[in-house]
């Protein structure tokens, strides 16, 4: 047995000149669920699909369950569930049908929780894959992924044209998996608010690179806005680590930096400026990661 | 029981923490008092679990809360006297301050405010 569910190790990847991933080391451990952010064009998509064993690494490795991803036995794929941005249903079946024919493939499908998900979700077992809407489509191929109840669950954007109560439902489905502490969950979104609720670790991609990995508790904790105040007119001198943007104003300064502390506060506090801290939500720590 | 606000910049288990504290600080939660266990909590509020079942440990450590085998986390039995008064002024310091700084800004008097704050006292008690 493994511990973790996913390990790569300096990974990268370039499409003929151009480098889409570079230099990425993350490991994912049963239980976690993380949460993938990143502009259009970051490389999210080629991340996730790097890890499925789509496309081979032009750099480094990725293991799943310890094997490496571009060439996973057919046991270790039957352990991996992917929901992908754009969707593979067949047009001319229909629901009952198609579900059938993934289910053939999984020796370990369940049939009573598909069943009961599809009742509870409103997707019509009869419907023809034809005439159904996007976003249901989207609850169907979510479904598809869910059936051979998956030890590690990739999803690619996989609420994008879902509706409010559609993608609460899909996240409570999501927590109930994550629950037992056993599974895995790697999703991407640009959906911050979902992310909030579901992730325990997030993983930032800028520019091909991962520009911050970590739990989302010291994410918030470590990526904050400072307020800085004198009693002079005009600020004393003072220095900030890890400082994103400063905007100083006579004897008034705001800073967003990344790498906060307690420690920190004490030795700008000593420097005699006073310092109000305030946190921030996920989507303004992203917005402030790209400015 | 929780009031939990997942976009908030205050991370999940943090909010847990306040409020436990808070509320075993002032013996709302009394010994023996039986929390929501985690698969609940994350269920009912559609947050992860682990930032629960961490504020949880982070809170057995301290000592307010117990784990109990194959039963729910309760309230730990030494915290039955109320923390003591300056315990508990410690705990709302941050809040007293934050209101402070926004008074001074808007140039309100020590009078003002503290007019204010009975007012909201008394509100509050109906």
């Amino acid at each position: 047995m493994n511990d973790t569910t996913v390990e790569a190790s300096n990974l990268s990847k370039s499409f003929g000149d151009k480098q889409v991933l570079q230099d990425m080391s993350f490991g994912v451990s049963p239980g976690d669920v993380v949460g993938v952010l990143g502009k259009n064009g970051a490389g999210k998509t080629t991340l996730l699909e790097l890890m499925l064993g789509f496309t081979a690494p032009s750099g480094g490795a990725v293991r799943l369950f310890g094997h490496e991803s571009y060439s996973l036995p057919g046991d270790i794929k039957a352990r991996v569930g992917f929901v992908p941005q754009q969707d593979e249903l067949l047009d001319q079946l229909n629901v009952a049908d198609q579900l059938r024919v993934i289910a053939s493939f999984y020796p370990r499908w369940d049939t009573s929780l598909i069943s009961r998900l599809c009742a509870e979700w409103g997707v019509d077992m009869n419907a023809r894959i034809k005439s159904m809407s996007v976003g249901e489509r989207q609850k169907l191929s979510i479904l598809l992924a869910f059936g051979h109840k998956p030890e590690l669950l990739i999803l690619d954007e996989p609420v994008a044209s879902l509706d409010p109560i559609a993608r609460r439902q899909f996240l409570e489905q999501l927590l109930t998996i994550s629950a037992d502490g056993e599974r895995s969950i790697v999703f991407s979104s640009h959906i911050v608010s979902d992310i909030e609720r579901l992730a325990n670790r997030i993983w930032i991609l800028k520019e091909g690179r991962l520009d911050w990995q970590g739990d989302l508790d010291s994410l918030k904790e470590s990526i904050v806005r400072l307020h800085i105040r004198s009693t002079a007119p005009e600020l004393p001198a003072f220095k900030i680590p890890g400082v994103l943007n400063l905007r100083r104003d006579g004897g008034f300064a705001t800073a967003v930096v990344r790498d906060w502390t307690p420690e920190a506060q004490e030795e700008l506090e000593s420097a005699s400026v006073q310092i109000e801290v305030e946190s921030l939500g996920l989507e303004e720590i992203f917005v402030e990661l790209h400015r | 029981m929780f009031i939990l606000n997942p976009q908030s910049g205050v991370p999940i288990y943090r909010q847990i923490l306040e409020q436990v504290r808070r509320m075993v600080a002032s013996g709302q939660l009394p010994p023996g008092t039986a929390l929501p266990s985690v698969r609940d909590l994350a269920l009912r509020h559609t947050i992860n679990p682990m930032t629960i079942s961490r504020a949880y440990s982070m809170l057995e450590t301290e000592g307010l809360l117990e784990r109990n085998r194959g039963r729910p986390m309760t309230v730990a039995s030494q915290s039955r006297n109320h923390t003591q008064l300056p315990k508990r002024l410690e705990q709302i310091g941050p809040l007293v301050e934050q209101t402070v700084v926004a008074a001074r800004q808007l140039q309100l008097s020590e009078t003002d405010l503290v007019k204010a704050v009975r007012r909201e006292w008394e509100q509050n008690d109906e």
